[in-house]
């Protein structure tokens, strides 16, 4: 044994000592069951809540400016037991509760003043951005206190919403969290091209720094219902919002980043009109940046493999290659009006570049970039760019010949 | 100060009472320890000091045919009837008369010490004596003694048989695939036992004497040619030390030798298996056998040993190592699971999947207590249920621990004392303890689970991480008779780690522990 | 019984050439696990920092080997007592002081960066004392024991740190994006040598070598161990870059404080057991603290036992209190970066630029003789 009698009874002293102080208290100690716990956030262009006009009506609040409104649902003790009680009828999971006021922060803690549960947001899965709110105010200033908070972690995801985010996060399906629901239809980039790949807090972050502009997946509310349609458009330079691309021109972009996992292309056949659809099994797409003096141009290089997976074209006969081909054609000819539709919606009418084609010029030519980052929105919107588009179909299930 | 003062008063007052008391008893004393040339006189002497003793008995006879008077004495029971009466009863009154007239013609003379020994006692274990303590002594201990008249001193057979059990499976120590070979409490049986179990030349063992007033035998086992011989000085040096009354256990050997008898992991390692034993000594380490008790001790000992069972060496190097790598799971589980619990329940719910938490809520919320109250209530309810377990005849034993578990963690999350995961926690904690090869350890983990939770509850995680550096701080600095107790994870030895969480074939073993300094560092030949 | 005297190293308290190795990397890797992406971005501001991190690394490595050259000069005795063979009594003494000086601020450094991020991610309410004092105690139970008990635990601690650290940062490949790495060398190597000086700082550890050479079982083997442990520390600190410039690129890891913490928990395993790996990490990382604030707290109480020639033990004791004060020295968490690039400064000046003239003059005066 090494220690010396004095040196046991030292070490022995000092911890009986120090074995005290914790008895005053467990200081963090605080009970999960006591708490609630924030899985969605929405933020909104200020609208008072009925609760909160009543309790304005009652009594003075605190000096605040109406400038925000969260939407914090929460899964409260209550709720939680009732969801994980196996008998009763199934009741609703998840309460929803608003908050208006001007400090991100300051309207979590006024949560406290009306629930006995407070707020703890480690499990914050989505955050909803209304349009009115980030038309108005800095993408940076919205998300500041999240990024800073412990609390919040920087894998949470990040929408926005046409209309007012509080109604995404409603849902009149028993048993179901809106939240989680949201959450979980990120994951569906490999059913379809018209997701973006998805936007976390810490990306977010990286976004916004960059400079550069950048989309968000837009979500709609309808009754309860929600649905991903298409994009907003966050201008580099202000971080605010300044429109939308709906579904077709999200479809155009993705093509663009070639980032697709899944989904479909639907052509119409030139020859018979009729309906040709081809399903998306990989997606390549390589942006070539060209200079030549002050002159910039792009080359896109866009392939593809699928199969045909819905065809209406009676006369055409998949197992000769000959209508493979033309189906091919046709779909390629509608990525390239896809992708050129949005293209001129990001040049012409926004002037803006989400689509990646700055990134590509700052690694392929690192000195141009710094020259044209400042302005790269301006200078993109007069650019050139080329598309070529290459489909393969590698087969067509499991039905062949119409003959 | 005041009663020693009284004391020695009282002392000294009692002494000169006693100082002419003694002179008188002395004289007679010191002639009544020896024996004396009065036949009957020696008689009486030892009736008076043993025979009171409902046990002992006295068969006086003649010897042969020669007239001379005799008597056995001894205790029923401890010593062996067929022995007293086929051996030395015939071969004392057999009629040598023959042989006896070949002697001088003095009776008394001829009785000659050489004759009877040599010549008419056909037993193998002959002693002589000179004092009546010590024929007390030896005769209460199960030997024979035999006066005759005209000596002055008694002979000693050696008689003694003790009852001992059958040789079976260790109740504590059960193996799947194994000898079903235990030790018993005897200790002559134990040591035939390693002796029968192979390497019987270079096998030493050396007994020894503990316990002050009821000396018991121990013997220390060591294989010479292997073992550092530093190490058994050591372990000797620690015996001779013992300085107690009684030694019932071989638990008292190993507590008052250990190294550190503050620390609540054990340094010495304790087995009823030979196999187990037998297996150590080829590592070059040292048992101690006591008598009385089939545990068995080996030192030094490390903590990967006792992570260790002999069925890891008698199955194959596949199933061994992956039993193996199960248990060092089985200890991280036993120690920290609570622990983990109450840290992440208390002070970071953010750090368990979402899914998990909710349910976590909506079960635990009716619990008035906080987490770390609901462990400590769980826990501490399956510690006695084991213990009562332990008490209980063996046909209500297995039963109640069923029952114990199953209903009283249903019924106790129907009341909604405790939540329904933490019945989990804490199952998963005692079986994973439960399989711990070594009950000694066993018992530590569970102790320290406490601590461990403890922790927890005062600083989150960051208490758990602290206590585990404190454990293995200390474990780092314990050390079993100079093997640090971390080896052979720590140093880094690349070779020692063959038997360490894997078990490599054996045919990559050829080598024994560096840290065992042996003599002899290659297994084969 | 230990020989604790005038001579702290007795036969028995030697360290194998691993161990040394070990006590290198764990005495290495700290609070700049989780600054450093952030630092060294904020001076190169290129995604080629990973270079700077190697640049950095090799630095390091030149002056461990001086170090160890110059102590190998001296076999059997620390630099606290062959200073002041090399530049006298007085020379040696305040050489002797500014070291032990260094190790206590270092770790008052480190055991202040350690509450920093306990008290932001774990334990929001609890007073700092309460997260000082326990860690201080399990501190200082552990060096009572000397060099051989913090040397074994060094050994059980790596490779836990080794197996969980590289698991977690590996698994972040969900959010690991190429591009952001790219392009190298996109705007030449001058941004990459602005960056050297801040890495170089992550490496201060190897220093420790000034004093375990006299403890080492074969002394002819420090340099192979200095330079394992210091190519462990780099290509730990490498994997750490890349994979956190990787998910949140250059403009996203300078705005962030702790830069790696975040890359862990930026992401979730849905059904992985755990889910959230910020746990894991955070364990390891306070493994790691440990050993280094033990490591130093040990150097500088050798160093005043060595320097005054008594026992170890009160100077083990006695160094507590002013580490705690150091400690709590930086009002906020910018004051204790401060700290930080002081002392790293301070090791570039004694441990980067003085080990070259000594050794010289070493050689010179060990000629003369």
């Amino acid at each position: 044994m090494n220690l010396s009698r004095n040196n046991i009874r030292l070490l022995s002293v000092s911890l009986l000592v120090l074995l005290l102080f914790p008895l005053t208290g467990c200081w963090s100690s605080h009970e999960i069951e006591e708490q609630s716990f924030g899985v969605g956030v929405a933020y909104d262009k200020d609208k008072e809540s009925m609760v909160e006009k009543e309790f304005d009506k009652q009594a003075e609040g605190y000096p605040k400016k109406n400038l925000i409104t969260s939407t914090y649902q929460l899964i409260t003790p209550q709720v939680a037991s009732s969801t994980t009680d196996q008998g009763g009828p199934p009741q609703k999971s998840y309460v929803n509760v608003s908050e208006t006021g001007d400090s991100a922060f300051q309207i979590v803690r006024e949560l406290s003043l009306r629930s006995d549960a407070p707020l703890t947001s480690p499990h914050m899965k989505v955050m909803v951005i209304g349009e009115a709110l980030a038309r108005s105010y800095s993408l940076e200033q919205i998300v500041d206190q999240n990024l800073r908070d412990n609390d919040f972690r920087p894998s949470c995801l990040v929408l926005i919403s046409k209309g007012r985010a509080s109604d995404t996060l409603e849902s009149k399906k028993a048993g179901e969290i809106p939240a989680f629901r949201l959450a979980g239809m990120i994951d569906n980039t490999y059913r379809t091209t018209r997701i973006l790949p998805p936007m976390s807090l810490i990306k977010l972050e990286s976004k916004i720094q960059s400079g550069s502009s950048f989309l968000l997946q837009n979500v709609l509310s309808a009754n309860g219902e929600i649905k991903f349609a298409g994009a907003g458009i966050i201008k580099g330079k202000t971080k605010k919002m300044i429109g939308f691309l709906n579904e077709e021109e999200l479809d155009g972009v993705t093509w663009i980043t070639g980032k697709g996992k899944g989904g479909l292309v639907k052509s119409f056949d030139k020859r018979t009109g009729q309906l040709i659809v081809y399903e998306i099994e990989s997606m390549k797409s390589r942006i070539e940046p060209h200079v030549k003096g002050n002159n910039i141009s792009f080359d896109v290089h866009i392939e593809s493999e699928g199969r045909l997976s819905e065809n209406w074209v009676i006369s055409g006969n998949p197992l000769k290659n000959q209508f493979l081909q033309r189906a091919q054609k046709n779909a390629e000819k509608e990525v390239k009006h896809l992708i050129r539709n949005v293209t001129k919606k990001m040049q012409k009418e926004y002037q803006v570049d989400v689509a990646g084609f700055g990134n590509q010029l700052r690694i392929k030519h690192p000195r141009v970039w710094m020259r044209v980052k400042d302005n790269w929105d301006q200078t993109f919107s007069e650019v050139s760019i080329n598309y070529d588009v290459k489909l393969t179909i590698k087969d067509y299930g499991t039905s062949g010949s119409k003959k | 100060m005041k009663m020693k003062r009284w004391k020695s008063k009282m002392r000294k007052i009692g002494n000169h009472a006693n100082e002419n008391e003694n002179k008188q008893e002395s004289a007679s004393q010191d002639s009544t320890n020896q024996f004396s040339d009065e036949f009957i006189l020696n008689l009486e002497v030892v009736r008076k000091e043993i025979g009171h003793n409902s046990d002992v008995h006295f068969r006086e006879f003649i010897i042969g045919h020669t007239g001379i008077q005799a008597s056995i004495i001894f205790v029923e029971g401890l010593s062996d009837k067929d022995l007293i009466d086929k051996h030395i009863m015939t071969s004392l009154m057999a009629d040598f008369s023959i042989e006896y007239q070949q002697e001088q013609p003095d009776v008394k003379e001829s009785l000659s010490n050489q004759f009877i020994k040599n010549q008419v006692l056909s037993i193998s274990d002959v002693e002589e004596v000179h004092s009546i303590k010590e024929l007390a002594s030896k005769v209460l201990t199960g030997s024979t003694a035999l006066l005759i008249d005209g000596l002055s001193h008694a002979f000693i057979l050696g008689t003694t048989k003790l009852k001992t059990r059958t040789i079976e499976e260790p109740v504590s120590e059960a193996l799947v695939r194994g000898p079903r070979v235990g030790f018993t409490e005897s200790l002559s049986d134990n040591t035939s036992l390693l002796r029968g179990n192979g390497e019987t030349e270079n096998l030493s063992l050396v007994k020894f004497q503990v316990g002050k007033r009821s000396k018991k035998d121990l013997v220390v086992a060591y294989i010479n040619e292997i073992v550092d011989p530093e190490l058994v000085q050591e372990v000797e040096k620690r015996i001779k030390k013992i300085d107690v009354d009684n030694v019932p256990e071989s638990g008292y050997v190993e507590q008052l030798i250990e190294d550190n008898y503050l620390s609540p992991f054990p340094q010495v390692q304790n087995t009823e298996r030979p196999d187990r034993v037998m297996a150590a000594l080829m590592e070059g380490r040292v048992a101690i056998l006591l008598d009385g008790t089939p545990f068995a001790l080996i030192a030094p000992v490390t903590f990967s040993m006792m992570l260790q069972s002999p069925e890891d060496y008698y199955e194959r190097w596949i199933p061994g190592t992956f039993i193996r790598f199960l248990r060092y799971i089985a200890v991280v589980l036993a120690l920290f699971t609570p622990a983990v619990y109450i840290a992440f329940i208390s002070f970071h719910p953010g750090m368990i999947p979402t899914k998990l938490a909710i349910s976590i809520i909506g079960t635990k919320s009716g619990v008035p207590f906080p987490a770390l109250i609901e462990a400590l209530f769980m826990e501490i309810a399956i510690e006695i249920l084991r213990e009562a377990g332990l008490r209980l005849p063996k046909p209500i034993g297995p039963a109640m621990g069923i029952v114990g578990g199953l209903i009283i963690g249903e019924a106790a999350v129907q009341a909604g004392i405790v939540s329904p995961i933490l019945v989990i926690v804490v199952a998963l904690t005692a079986i994973s303890s439960f399989s711990i090869p070594q009950y000694s350890v066993g018992i530590t983990l569970r102790i320290l689970r406490f601590a461990a939770m403890l922790c927890a509850a005062i600083l989150g995680l960051y208490g758990v991480v602290l206590f585990f550096l404190f454990m293995m701080s200390h474990l780092v600095k314990l050390k079993s008779f100079g093997v640090p107790y971390m080896s052979p994870a720590v140093p880094y030895r690349l070779s020692e780690w063959k038997d360490l969480m894997v078990r490599m074939p054996l045919m990559m073993m050829k080598r024994r522990p560096k840290m065992m300094h042996t003599k002899d560092p290659l297994r084969k030949g | 019984m230990k020989g604790r005297g005038k001579m702290i190293i007795s036969p028995k308290d030697t360290i194998t050439t691993p161990q040394t190795a070990v006590i290198v990397i764990n005495f290495t890797l700290g609070t700049g696990i989780l600054t450093l992406p952030r630092t060294s971005v904020e001076k190169v501001h290129t995604p080629d920092v990973w270079l700077t991190v190697i640049l950095g690394g090799l630095i390091a490595m030149m002056a461990g080997i001086i170090m160890v050259k110059l102590s190998l000069q001296f076999p059997e005795k620390t630099v606290y007592q062959y200073s002041q063979e090399i530049i006298g009594k007085w020379g040696g003494s305040l050489l002797s002081l500014l070291i032990v000086g260094y190790f206590l601020t270092t770790s008052g450094f480190q055991i202040r960066s350690l509450t920093e991020v306990t008290k932001y991610l774990l334990l929001e309410g609890t007073p700092t004392w309460a997260i000082i004092m326990p860690f201080m105690w399990v501190g200082l139970y552990l060096i009572v024991g000397g060099i051989n008990p913090i040397t074994r635990l060094f050994e059980i601690v790596l490779p836990i740190t080794v197996v969980i650290f590289l698991m977690v940062t590996f698994m972040s490949f969900k959010i690991f994006e190429v591009d952001n790495l790219r392009p190298v060398l996109g705007e030449g190597i001058i941004p990459i040598l602005k960056g050297v000086k801040t890495t170089s700082l992550a490496y201060t550890g190897p220093e420790i070598m000034l004093l375990l050479v006299a403890f080492m079982k074969e002394p002819s083997k420090a340099v192979k161990a200095t330079l394992g442990g210091i190519f462990m520390a780099l290509i730990f600190y490498m994997i750490t870059v890349v994979m956190v410039l990787g998910a949140l690129s250059v403009d996203g890891v300078v705005t962030r404080t702790w830069p790696t913490l975040d890359l862990i928990r930026s992401f979730e395993l849905t059904g992985l057991i755990f889910e959230r790996f910020d746990s894991l990490l955070l364990v390891v990382w306070m493994m790691q603290m440990f050993t280094i604030f033990t490591m130093a707290h040990y150097a500088a109480a050798l160093g005043l036992a060595q320097l005054f020639k008594k026992s170890i033990h009160p100077f083990i004791y006695g160094v507590i209190p002013i580490i705690y004060l150091i400690s709590m020295t930086p009002k906020n968490i910018n004051d204790v970066f401060k700290l930080g690039n002081m002392v790293g400064t301070l090791a570039l000046f004694l441990f980067g630029l003085l080990p070259l003239p000594l050794l010289i003059v070493a050689k010179w005066r060990g000629g003369k003789q």
